[in-house]
């Protein structure tokens, strides 16, 4: 059998090779992978006609930083802080993927306590990278005041959750048997204020984007993409949520505290950017209600009922568990051989699957709905590389 | 810039006086060059978020040091913050952005990504171990990721550098001071000593204790 | 449907397909690589099965058994059912069809794993490497992958 191996070089000229029936001259220009709206390292080559996008040819790698080479000559503990590094907006859930599959596959125990801490954070944490995406969205689409308030409203978050955590950026929290440590005692109270404030500027912050005309005209219908392909592209999060799935770990096999409060999954309904956009608002209401219920009813207990230094090993075989991050489904293989490191170690990252549908929804479209589309995807971009 | 610096030098040389005069304008570039850096972004992973912290949020108002005005193309920008690691497909290009960077051109490096490596130096086939293996660095700010006030912290060092170093004679020339030697006549001792005042002037825990461990690390 | 259950249909519609023994935690199937296509067509579009999502695609090299373990899972959003899919290849001429026209995903998940393992897809309309350079040497995911680049704590 012989399989052919090509390369970039091939494939951009073969492209161009397809017999086109425009009649202007179509022409590759390459955006990254040191862009301003690439949000990082990503690097697309787009063939062009005229303004219309044609292609786009992903080119990845730029920060492929070989993770799971790197996971496994580490101990389960320390694959927690590699998980930080790759999506770093959310590094808390990150740090859940790991010691879910983990704890299932070890059996350890946890207890109602540090479920609720454990969710609690999350949730902050999925505000605050919500936050985050709405500003640069704002930021992308020609509104700089956006960006500024994002930042401020995510910087609060992040002043909260450092007090317990010790960490702006990358927690290491979330450990197999427990978390890192205890919350501050501050800690309920000052999420409780946070939450009184943030509510009015969610408002707020629909107010000053949301109603815009100028930004419902570049989001309204662009970079469509129904269920179907969502589905078949392995898009997941948000992005597959606004093509009319409701498919949410939380709610379909719920972890932590998840199954016993109430939320909605919000859900959008054309799959366009504006879809993408919205869902993520009203994700961070949701979220906000989830804490809500949470916050006053701490149970009491311990917070680490495994001890960082004791020896971790898992039982011979392949586990898997994933969990719900910002931008989608996180997902933490591993092969174990019973030793205290990995035989193998796969991340399936949210990221990388969200960024392949990129190449159905842009031809067709203009150059300025291409930025649009990558704004509202809401890359993050060492999770696809890995 | 180039007249000033170039020209006018090799003009003047000759003259009676022209010492004083330059070692006077020397100063006022440097002053000027100091306090108008013009950042080009270029964050790769984590550290990018805490470095568009630094200009971006409300808080950490770069703009008080002159260096709020982001370029997306080297060509305009004077500096370059390194935030995030460098893999060794990215380096070519980040050698081809410094390189199109025009004179004189600074370098600060953030996170123990761009400094040795950091959590990814061992067992890995594609990180670079250190920006300064590719492109020469200025200042160098630890942290995994470093706080904005470190990164503040790292450019106002780089300002006072620049205001203390070049010259207008030797455009591009300039010292490097900032290196991970201590400098003369300072040893590890009298650093830690000098930690172990500052902590016992204003922590509540058992420094001594602390300090101990820290000599003979547990491992945890 | 319940594993036992699920297992004697997949049976039903592919004979070759039989449970795994080896340990894992979902349930898991293995075929050898000649039903492999057919299989995976079936479950994509039986439409009792319907696995519409390809979730995870990835290999595991095996260096002492001279096999590339191959796996696949599939996720249904239509009965919430997950299913594993093993596929051993020899280490020397590991080829296997591609699955890029039933899920559209698999286009990207076969070149990782081609840039990792060296894994070659037959029909895959553009396979090249993924993260690394088109003119790296050798596979790093491999096992006995050799680099001087690596660096071992101590060094
Ligand atoms: S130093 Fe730490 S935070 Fe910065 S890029 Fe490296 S891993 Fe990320």
């Amino acid at each position: 059998m012989n399989v052919h191996v090509s390369t970039l070089d091939e494939k951009t000229r073969s492209s161009l090779a397809i017999e086109s029936h425009s009649e202007t001259e179509e022409y590759f220009i390459n955006m990254g992978p040191q862009h301003p709206s690439t949000h990082g390292v990503l690097r697309l080559i787009l063939k062009l006609d005229g303004e219309t996008v044609r292609e786009v040819i992903p080119v990845l790698g730029y920060i492929h930083r070989s993770i799971e080479k790197i996971s496994e000559y580490s101990t389960y503990r320390q694959i927690v802080h590699l998980t930080d590094r790759m999506d770093y907006l959310s590094a808390i859930m990150n740090n859940w993927a790991v010691a879910r599959t983990v704890e299932k596959a070890a059996e350890i125990e946890t207890n109602e306590r540090i479920e609720s801490i454990r969710t609690i954070v999350s949730e902050l944490e999925r505000i605050h990278s919500h936050q985050l995406g709405w500003g640069v969205l704002g930021m992308d689409m020609g509104a700089f005041t956006p960006f500024l308030y994002g930042f401020r409203d995510r910087e609060m978050i992040t002043d909260i959750l450092e007090e317990t955590i010790g960490a702006r950026l990358t927690m290491n929290y979330i450990q197999p048997g427990g978390v890192m440590f205890d919350i501050h005692p501050d800690f309920v109270r000052k999420v409780k204020e946070y939450l009184a404030y943030f509510k009015p500027k969610l408002d707020e912050y629909e107010d000053l984007l949301s109603g815009n005309p100028i930004l419902q005209q570049r989001l309204r219908n662009v970079g469509i993409m129904d269920a179907e392909t969502a589905l078949s592209m392995g898009a997941t999060g948000p992005v597959l949520r606004a093509s009319r799935v409701p498919y949410d770990l939380r709610k379909i096999e719920p972890y932590g505290m998840y199954g016993e409060v109430e939320f909605r999954v919000a859900i959008g309904t054309a799959g366009d950017c504006w879809d993408r956009y919205y869902v993520r608002i009203e994700e961070m209401r949701q979220s906000m209600r989830i804490i809500e219920q949470l916050i006053d009813n701490i149970p009491e207990g311990k917070f680490l009922l495994k001890k960082p230094a004791a020896k971790l090993t898992i039982p011979e075989g392949r586990h898997y568990s994933q969990i719900e991050t910002a931008r989608g489904v996180l997902g933490f293989y591993i092969v174990s051989e019973g030793k205290e490191t990995p035989y193998r170690a796969y991340f399936r990252t949210p990221n990388f699957h969200n960024l392949w549908s990129l190449t159905a929804m842009a031809p067709g479209g203009r150059v300025g709905d291409l930025v649009a589309i990558i704004s509202s995807l809401d890359l993050v971009i060492p999770d696809i590389d890995r | 810039m180039g007249l000033i610096t170039e020209k006018l030098p090799k003009m003047m040389a000759g003259m009676p006086g022209s010492d004083i005069i330059f070692t006077r304008m020397d100063a006022v570039i440097n002053w000027a060059r100091a306090n108008s850096l013009w950042p080009l972004t270029f964050g790769t992973s984590c550290c990018a978020i805490e470095m568009m912290m630094a200009p971006g949020a409300s808080r950490h108002d770069l703009a008080r040091f002159g260096a709020e005005v982001a370029r997306p193309s080297p060509r305009q920008a004077d500096m370059l913050i390194l935030a995030g690691t460098i893999v060794k497909r990215m380096a070519p290009r980040l050698r081809t952005l410094y390189e199109q960077m025009p004179e004189p051109r600074y370098v600060i490096a953030t996170g123990a990504c761009t400094i040795s490596g950091g959590p990814f130096i061992y067992h890995s086939y594609s990180t670079v171990r250190g920006a300064d293996t590719i492109i020469p660095v200025d200042v160098y700010v630890p942290g995994c990721p470093p706080r904005p006030e470190g990164l503040l912290y790292g450019l106002l060092t780089l300002q006072k550098m620049i205001r203390s170093g070049e010259t207008v004679r030797e455009p591009g020339i300039r010292h490097k001071p900032v290196t991970s030697e201590t400098p003369e006549g300072i040893t590890i001792e009298d650093i830690k000593s000098e930690m172990l005042a500052l902590l016992e002037k204003d922590a509540v825990v058992d420094v001594r204790k602390a300090a101990e461990q820290m000599e003979r690390p547990t491992g945890i | 449907m319940e594993s036992e259950e699920l297992f004697q249909y997949i049976a039903s519609l592919e004979a070759a397909a039989r449970p795994s023994e080896k340990p894992s935690d979902l349930p898991t199937i293995e075929v050898p690589p000649e039903h492999f296509l057919s299989l995976m067509q079936q479950l994509r579009e039986d439409p009792r099965l319907y696995f519409n999502m390809l979730q995870v695609h990835t290999a595991v090299d095996w260096v002492k058994k001279g096999i590339f373990e191959l796996l696949y899972q599939l996720y249904s959003t239509k009965d919430r059912q997950s299913l594993r899919v093993l596929v051993e290849l020899p280490r020397e001429n590991p080829v296997i069809a591609s699955v890029c026209s039933i899920w559209r995903i698999a286009e990207w998940q076969e070149r990782e794993v081609y840039d990792f393992f060296g894994v070659l897809y037959e029909g895959h309309p553009d396979l090249r490497r993924l993260f690394l350079e088109d003119d790296w040497k050798g596979f790093p995911m491999r096992k006995d992958y050799e680099d001087d680049f690596m660096l071992e704590p101590g060094q």
